[in-house]
C-alpha cells in the first residue's frame, strides 16, 4: 500500500479501524503518521465543539461582503437567482435556527447588492421576495413558540418588530410606484435586514427566557 | 435543543462550579488584577443596570447585585480577560425578580463587551474598543474614546464627548451625540431620531440615516465638511444656507429622480457628511 492509497482508506472509511495493509504502511510511512495524527487531533478537537454554534445573523452579512470585497465571491446576482433551488434542497435544514439566520442575511445581502446592480423591476420584486418568504418562515416558527410575556423585553421585541413591519410596508408601497428609487430600495433592504436580526433575537430569547 | 436545555444546562453549570467568585448573597464585590489592557465581558440576561468607570488602578472591580436568588451571577477571571455572566436560574420568575445590577470599576484602558436586555448601560471615562448591545435599556457614554459600536433594537445612545469611531444602529432608538472628537460615525435608526451637536473632524466620514426619524446636525462656523443631504417622502430642513456653498471640489450631485437632495459645502470640505432620512427631516443648523 502506498501513501495514496492510505489516504483513499482515510478518505472513504475514517481513522478506525484501519485495514492491516494501512497499519504496515503507517508503521514506516512518517509522512502518513503525520497525517493520522493531524486528523486524529481535529477530530478529538471537533468534538470539544459546542453542538449548537449560533453566529448572529449580522456576522454572516460582513463575511459575506468582505468575501465579496475580496472577489471570492463575484456575481451576487447569480447567488439571487440560484436562491430557490438552493432553498428548496435545504428545506429541512433551514428549520434550524442559525442556520435560517444565516440563510437569511446572505438572501438578504444577495437581493440587496442584485437590485442595486439590476433594476429591472420584476427582478427586484423577485429578490425581495425570496427574503420576505425567508422571515415569514422565521415568523412562522416564532409563532409557535412562548413569547407571550408582558416583560419589558418581549414587549420591545413585539413594538419594534411592528414598527419595521411598518416600514417595509410603506417601502414597499413606494417601490410599487417607484422602482427605482435607490434610496428607498436601500432603506428597505437594512428594513429587512433588521427584521431578520429581530426574529432571530426574538427566537433567542424564546429559547433562553420564558 | 437550545430552548430547552440551555437554562437547564446553565443553571447546571453554575451549581457545579461553586466556588469564591459565585454571588451567595444579594450583593457580591470581586477585585482582580491585571496587567496591561483588561477585556470586560458581561453577558446578562436579565434586566438591570451596568455603570462602568476608570481608575488608575491596574484592578477590575466588580459590584454586582441580584434582586433575588432565581437568578445567578457568575464571575470569572481568565487572564486579563474578567467575565461576567448573569442567568436566569428559575424562568418562571416574576421580571422583578431577574434584575441584576453591576457596577464595574475598570483601568482607564479596557476594552469593553457588555450585552443587557433592559436597563442603562453607563460607561465614563474608558478608553478602548468597545461593544454594547441592549434590547430595551438606554446606552449613555461620557468621555469614552475607541471603536465603539452600540446596538439596540429599542434603547437610545447618548454619547458625550466621545472620540474614535462610532457605529450605532437600532430600530427604534435614537441617537444623540454631543460635543463629540469622533472622526468615523455611522449611525442608522429606522424610526429614532438622530441628533449631532459638534465638531466634524477635518478628516472624517459621518454618516446618519433614518428612516422615519429626524436627523439633525448642528456644526460650528469653524468646520469643513461636503454635505449630502437626502430624503425620498421627507423633507430637508436647511437653516444654515448662509454657510453652505456649492460643492467646492468640483463634483455634480445629482439627487435621485425620485429623491429630495441638498448638497454644499463648509469651508473647504475636509470631511463627508452623509445624511439622509425616508420619510423624516433633515434639519441643518449652524451652532451659535
Amino acid at each position: 500500500m502506498q501513501c495514496r492509497d492510505v489516504e483513499i482508506v482515510l478518505e472513504q472509511e475514517g481513522l478506525a479501524p484501519l485495514p492491516d495493509a494501512a497499519k504496515a504502511h503507517l508503521a514506516e510511512c512518517s509522512s502518513c503518521q503525520g497525517l493520522v495524527a493531524d486528523l486524529t487531533n481535529i477530530v478529538a478537537t471537533a468534538h470539544l465543539l459546542p453542538a449548537e454554534a449560533e453566529p448572529p445573523p449580522h456576522v454572516w452579512i460582513s463575511l459575506r461582503a468582505q468575501l465579496e470585497a475580496e472577489g471570492i465571491i463575484k456575481t451576487p446576482a447569480e447567488i439571487a437567482r440560484a436562491s430557490a433551488p438552493w432553498w428548496q434542497s435545504f428545506a429541512a435544514a433551514f428549520r434550524a435556527r442559525a442556520f435560517a439566520a444565516a440563510a437569511v442575511g446572505l438572501l438578504i445581502v444577495a437581493a440587496a447588492a442584485y437590485q442595486l446592480q439590476k433594476p429591472a423591476p420584476m427582478v427586484q420584486r423577485d429578490a425581495f421576495a425570496d427574503t420576505a418568504m425567508a422571515l415569514n418562515e422565521q415568523e412562522q416558527d416564532l409563532s409557535n413558540m412562548r413569547l407571550a410575556s408582558t416583560s419589558a423585553v418581549d414587549s420591545s421585541f413585539r413594538q419594534n418588530l411592528q414598527t419595521v413591519d411598518e416600514f417595509i410596508s410603506e417601502c414597499e408601497r413606494h417601490l410599487k410606484e417607484d422602482p427605482q428609487d435607490d434610496l428607498a430600495r436601500e432603506y428597505l433592504s437594512r428594513a429587512y435586514q433588521q427584521k431578520a436580526e429581530l426574529l432571530s433575537a426574538m427566537m433567542d430569547r424564546g429559547g433562553s427566557v420564558n | 435543543m437550545g430552548r430547552h436545555v440551555l437554562p437547564v444546562l446553565g443553571a447546571a453549570i453554575f451549581l457545579c462550579s461553586a466556588g469564591p467568585a459565585k454571588a451567595t448573597g444579594q450583593r457580591v464585590e470581586r477585585q482582580f488584577t491585571v496587567q496591561g489592557r483588561p477585556v470586560v465581558m458581561i453577558q446578562a440576561v436579565t434586566s438591570g443596570r451596568i455603570e462602568v468607570k476608570s481608575s488608575k488602578n491596574p484592578q477590575v472591580i466588580v459590584s454586582a447585585s441580584r434582586a433575588s436568588d432565581k437568578i445567578a451571577i457568575d464571575i470569572e477571571q481568565a487572564g486579563d480577560r474578567i467575565d461576567v455572566t448573569a442567568i436566569i436560574l428559575d424562568p418562571s420568575a416574576q421580571p422583578s425578580e431577574l434584575e441584576s445590577n453591576f457596577l464595574i470599576t475598570v483601568p482607564e484602558e479596557t476594552e469593553l463587551q457588555l450585552r443587557t436586555q433592559t436597563g442603562l448601560i453607563y460607561v465614563e471615562q474608558v478608553m478602548g474598543d468597545m461593544t454594547l448591545q441592549s434590547v430595551a435599556g438606554d446606552v449613555h457614554l461620557k468621555e469614552v474614546s475607541g471603536y465603539i459600536v452600540v446596538r439596540t433594537t429599542g434603547g437610545s445612545l447618548v454619547c458625550t464627548q466621545c472620540a474614535g469611531k462610532l457605529e450605532f444602529r437600532s430600530v427604534s432608538g435614537g441617537a444623540q451625540i454631543l460635543q463629540p472628537g469622533l472622526t468615523n460615525v455611522s449611525l442608522f435608526s429606522t424610526s429614532g431620531n438622530i441628533l449631532y451637536d459638534g465638531d466634524f473632524i477635518r478628516t472624517g466620514i459621518y454618516t446618519m440615516q433614518s428612516g422615519k426619524g429626524t436627523v439633525e446636525v448642528h456644526f460650528s462656523g469653524t468646520d469643513s465638511f461636503d454635505l449630502n443631504a437626502q430624503t425620498t417622502m421627507g423633507t430637508v430642513d436647511n437653516q444654515a444656507s448662509a454657510y453652505l456653498k456649492p460643492d467646492s471640489h468640483g463634483m455634480k450631485h445629482l439627487a435621485g429622480k425620485f429623491s429630495k437632495g441638498l448638497f454644499g459645502t463648509v469651508g473647504q470640505g475636509l470631511a463627508k457628511v452623509e445624511l439622509s432620512s425616508y420619510s423624516g427631516t433633515i434639519r441643518i443648523l449652524k451652532r451659535n
